[in-house]
């Protein structure tokens, strides 16, 4: 039983930053229908950002992310601009093509600015091991599971409650619709993009935080796929829980079955999730006509 | 419709332009030069290995011009980029035959790609000198003109796991392994299966990852339900580390056998947090190694600030790897050929290397060199590494 | 000069090119291809292998991405299988090439039925995310029956003949590659031009609709599956004989992106694109280290450290460029300049 309670703590742990990533995969593909595959770079450059804020400032959490997440929101703003907007109306497979583009510059940025070379990312939390019953944790795991709780109720009240939420939602469902409504759609999806970028920047810092920074951190957007597609592409809210629950399988699986079953478990559960519900657990049915 | 294809003709004759080389009697060696190839990881995430490897190179060849080349000829050293996949490095090293018409190579890559540039070695019966590459796959089979230095990744950890049976088993010794699920991990366990065979040791599991795995949770704990006290540690740089990280957290005590990759700084300062004061086993000088030390001011001329970053024990072994091929080919005199280098190489004994490694000597069936081992053991306050035991063969 | 179209049969609807001067031109190509070994150097003759192979990859990949609509990014798996496959029945069990690069496609195209049955229902970049999976699932695989692939490894490819020329030699290889990727384009050719064709560009144009038409889905969808894994299979063949040997590591997740780039910058569906996507993409590395070159002093010590990231970071660069500007990519390129001197003076 705590064999199994401690799975269950380091794959809530890593489903949080699995979590994260897919909510920022989820934003931009709900207001674009366009998954976006530089999001794992997205998250590798704002980790980075910040990994340098902190060696110049020494910031703590908090203030490291009062710092860090606007900047990330300029950062996705100032990337729709540039790569997103200019396609608008193309095909979605284009588009999605542009951020694969993307994501080939933003890694080898990344690299030329900071260098390959590896580096441990304090952001002033204490690293003695916290208990929670029989389960360990460093207290910066903790942040992430609450970070994670936070982003989703955050984004659960904004979808539901604020005019730029509703407005995102409308873009969501329907985009000529919403544009003669008079919602500026190009303004929705830059909204998008930052937000996505804010979340990348969070997920980014935390899993470094936890996980060490590296210049292969961007393979963590990858790794997420698992969760946003189990929780439906577009459903933010499905992407969070998907993340927990591919992190726990993920532990499980290394757990009871070993083999190195975890780095595939995954991929094996979305493809059978897949074949009952092909748009995830929480995504939208599209209803197609002719 | 298909008429546009020649403009694909086109464009490839253009390029074979500069494609077509000169045939030379012998290739790569002009009255004034001997161009050496080198294929490397210059991009990417592994890219600091390429980055020391080139430094070690240059700083090599620099040191052979100013005191007057090979008979002299002067060393040019002309590097590719692999970005650490293996197809690329058999374009590269193609290319570094074909239009840049080298002569020896020397700086080789990672296992997997040294093995897909073999096929290429072996036809143009290249002068080969493996620096960065000592597994078993490489000199077994012998290729008669590959010539390969360091321990092989085996060697290393029965070193270290003899250490620490030797010198500092716990009380209830259960070992335990985690390894890649590559060439490399598959070495690793090799020389953790002979340790447990050998010294008669208690194997409680082992385990295997992929490579770039972050989160090893569950691992830890399979680990710690194997009830393992000594760690045979085979991931890598941030994965080795957030392996010691896990077991801090549950609280485990260890002894930590690691990779030699983990004696570079940057390495070595993400796994010092965890606390385990971890064993390396080495073929090459620690940066701390009186010979180390004594080497970067000798050369210091050579190199450039950014150079001197990049410096680590890939740079060692690459310096060493070109001297050893420059003496090869200094004994031939004049009339320098391919032939008589790998001739001359196959006769190297008890090369110094000043300490970088043992005495390098390849008469031996493998072709291989250098191949004793020092124990380190990290010292947690300045991550500094402590020598343990001398360079011995394993 | 010709001005305009007027024909008056089915078949010559259905013609692969109505136009001597095409045929004229191909077969001066054909010509051209023929002669290469005796015009360039070694390492071009490999450049150009690496670019047939991946052309016969490419197209394969299109038939099933372009043509039907099907978006993939498993490419890399099924290449990992079309090599492994060849290089085990090439060096445990001692089959010639001719019949191993058969298997090798026939392999990677029954396996492929595995992840097309379950893919039916999905749609968009929901299958090609279950096709990435798919693509790890086989990396995991090769890695763990080690007793059949040898696992970690690799292969080594003894030597392989064909009529007793020596497939490690440059010019019998170019060959062998030559009439294996002539082949497979006109395959792909042949097969766009057939019921079956047509069924597929129904179902990439609106699968609905298509199946009110009358065409079974399941039944040309799993065929796209089967006929594009079949071409990729072989050439992740040609892949292991040129490189002779096979390891995981060469079977990238990157690849699969590539090879997405290749038919989106050559344009979606055509096979004359996908060759074009294919030479350009190869290429662009080469043009851009020669570029480099010739701006900076590759010795200069600041800009050695940056030049191979430069070269990657251009290659997304080109892509972006590519998508925004010319989204039909560059067979639409071709066909603007081809009208432009067909109508020429007039605009239409």
């Amino acid at each position: 039983m705590e064999y199994f309670a401690l799975l269950l703590g380091s794959g809530l742990v890593i489903g949080a930053t699995y979590g994260l990533v897919g909510m920022g995969f989820a934003i931009i593909y709900k207001a674009t229908g366009v998954v976006n595959f530089a999001q794992g770079e997205l998250l590798m450059l704002t980790a980075y950002i910040a990994f340098s804020l902190t060696q110049g400032l020494a910031l703590s959490f908090f203030p490291l992310l009062l710092v860090t997440l606007p900047i990330a929101m300029a950062l996705g703003v100032l990337l729709e601009r540039i790569f997103i907007r200019p396609m608008l109306g193309e095909p979605a497979f284009s588009i999605v093509m542009v951020t694969v583009g993307l994501s080939v510059i933003l890694r080898g940025l990344t690299i030329m600015i900071w260098g390959p070379d590896p580096h441990e990312f304090p952001i002033g939390l204490s690293t003695t091991v916290v208990h929670l019953g029989p389960v360990p944790f460093y207290p910066v795991q903790l942040y992430a599971l609450g970070s994670l709780a936070i982003a989703t109720g955050g984004a659960w009240a904004f979808f539901r409650f604020t005019r730029l939420g509703i407005a995102m939602r409308a873009v969501a469902s329907n985009e000529a619709a919403a544009l003669l409504m008079g919602i500026r759609v190009d303004r929705i999806h830059m909204l998008a993009w930052s937000f996505s970028a804010a979340i990348a920047a969070l997920a980014g810092v935390l899993f470094a935080a936890m996980f060490k920074l590296g210049p292969t951190i961007w393979f963590e957007g990858l790794r997420s796929f698992p969760a946003v597609i189990l929780g439906g592409l577009d459903s933010v809210l499905g992407a969070a829980l998907g993340g927990l629950v591919v992190g726990v399988i993920e532990n499980m699986a290394q757990g009871y079955l070993g083999q190195g079953l975890r780095e595939i478990a995954g991929f094996v559960v979305i493809v059978l999730i897949l074949m009952v519900r092909p748009y995830g657990l929480f995504g939208d049915r599209q209803i197609e006509r002719v | 419709m298909r008429g546009m294809l020649k403009f694909a003709l086109l464009a490839l004759g253009t390029l074979s332009a500069g494609g077509t080389a000169a045939w030379a009697a012998e290739p790569g060696i002009t009255d004034t030069e001997i161009r050496i190839g080198d294929v490397n990881i210059m991009t990417g995430p592994a890219s600091f290995i390429g980055q020391a490897v080139s430094v070690g190179s240059k700083v090599a060849a620099a040191e052979i011009n100013a005191a007057g080349g090979i008979n002299g000829r002067k060393i040019v050293i002309h590097t590719e980029d692999d970005g650490y996949v293996p197809a690329r490095s058999f374009q590269a090293l193609k290319k570094l035959i074909e239009v840049d018409d080298i002569f020896a190579l020397n700086g080789t890559s990672g296992t997997a790609n040294v093995l897909a540039m073999m096929p290429l070695i072996t036809k143009a019966n290249l002068p080969t000198v493996v620096t960065t590459a000592p597994n078993e796959l490489v000199y077994n089979p012998v290729r008669p003109s590959v010539f390969t230095i360091g321990a092989s990744y085996e060697a290393a950890f029965f070193a270290q796991l003899k250490y620490i049976h030797e010198h500092n088993e716990p009380k209830t010794p259960v070992y335990g392994l985690i390894r890649q699920d590559d060439d490399f991990g598959v070495a690793v366990e090799n020389g953790y299966s002979r340790a447990i065979k050998e010294l008669g040791l208690k194997d409680g599991i082992r385990l295997k990852y992929k490579k770039g795995q972050t989160d090893f949770g569950a691992e830890l704990l399979q680990m710690r339900e194997a009830g393992v006290t000594v760690l045979a540690n085979g991931a890598i740089i941030a994965s080795a580390a957030n392996v010691l990280s896990e077991a801090r957290k549950l609280g485990l005590d260890l002894q930590v056998a690691d990779v030699w990759s983990e004696i570079m700084p940057p390495s070595a300062k993400l796994l010092a947090p965890a606390g385990y004061s971890f064993f390396v086993g080495d073929y090459i000088a620690s940066m701390t190694d009186p010979a180390a030390v004594s080497w970067l001011e000798r050369t210091k001329q050579y190199m450039s600030d950014t150079d001197r970053q990049a410096v680590n024990r890939y740079t060692f072994i690459t310096y060493a790897g070109l001297k050893v091929l420059a003496k090869a080919m200094a004994a031939c005199g004049k009339e320098l050929t391919r032939a008589c280098t790998v001739e001359n190489l196959k006769k190297t004994h008890g090369f110094e290397t000043g300490g970088l490694t043992a005495p390098i000597s390849f008469d031996n069936e493998k072709q291989l060199g250098g191949t004793e081992v020092k124990v380190y053991q990290v010292n947690l306050a300045d991550v500094s590494f402590k020598t343990l035991t001398g360079y011995t063969q394993y | 000069m010709r001005t305009g179209h007027f024909k008056d049969s089915y078949a010559s609807l259905v013609a692969l090119s109505d136009s001597r001067t095409a045929w004229v031109w191909t077969g001066l190509m054909a010509l051209a291809l023929l002669a290469l070994p005796l015009l360039v150097g070694a390492y071009s003759l490999t450049l150009a292998v690496t670019i047939l192979v991946a052309i016969v990859g490419a197209i394969g990949l299109n038939l099933l991405t372009g043509t039907t609509g099907l978006i993939s990014l498993g490419q890399s798996g099924f290449l990992a299988i079309g090599a492994y496959t060849n290089g085990i029945l090439l060096t445990d069990h001692g089959w010639p090439i001719w019949a191993s690069l058969p298997a090798a496609g026939l392999v990677a195209a029954a396996i492929s039925l595995l992840v097309g049955i379950p893919s039916l229902r999905l749609k968009g970049l929901y299958l090609a995310i279950t096709t990435l999976a798919f693509s790890f699932i086989v990396n995991y695989l090769i890695l763990f029956f080690e007793g059949v692939t040898h696992g970690s490894n690799g292969i080594f490819l003894g030597d392989v003949t064909i009529f007793g020329f020596d497939l490690s030699a440059d010019r019998p290889l170019y060959y062998f590659t030559l009439a294996i990727t002539v082949l497979v384009a006109l395959g792909a050719l042949n097969l766009g031009r057939t019921r079956i064709g047509r069924a597929w560009l129904a179902i990439r144009d609106h699968d609905i609709a298509a199946r009110a038409m009358g065409i079974d889905l399941v039944r040309y969808k799993l065929l796209a599956f089967f006929m594009s894994s079949f071409f990729i299979g072989i050439a992740g063949a040609l892949m292991s004989l040129q490189i002779r040997f096979i390891n995981i590591d060469i079977f990238g997740f990157l690849l699969s992106i590539e090879a997405l780039a290749i038919i989106i910058l050559g344009g979606l569906g055509s096979v004359a694109g996908a060759i074009l996507g294919t030479v350009f993409l190869t290429l662009l590395p080469e043009a851009i280290r020669l570029a480099l070159s010739l701006i900076v002093d590759p010795n200069a010590s600041t800009y050695s450290k940056y030049i191979y990231e430069i070269r990657g970071i251009t290659y997304g660069v080109v892509m972006v460029l590519f998508l925004r500007f010319k989204p039909d990519g560059l067979i639409g390129l071709w066909r603007d300049a081809k009208k432009f001197f067909v109508n020429w003076p007039l605009a239409y």
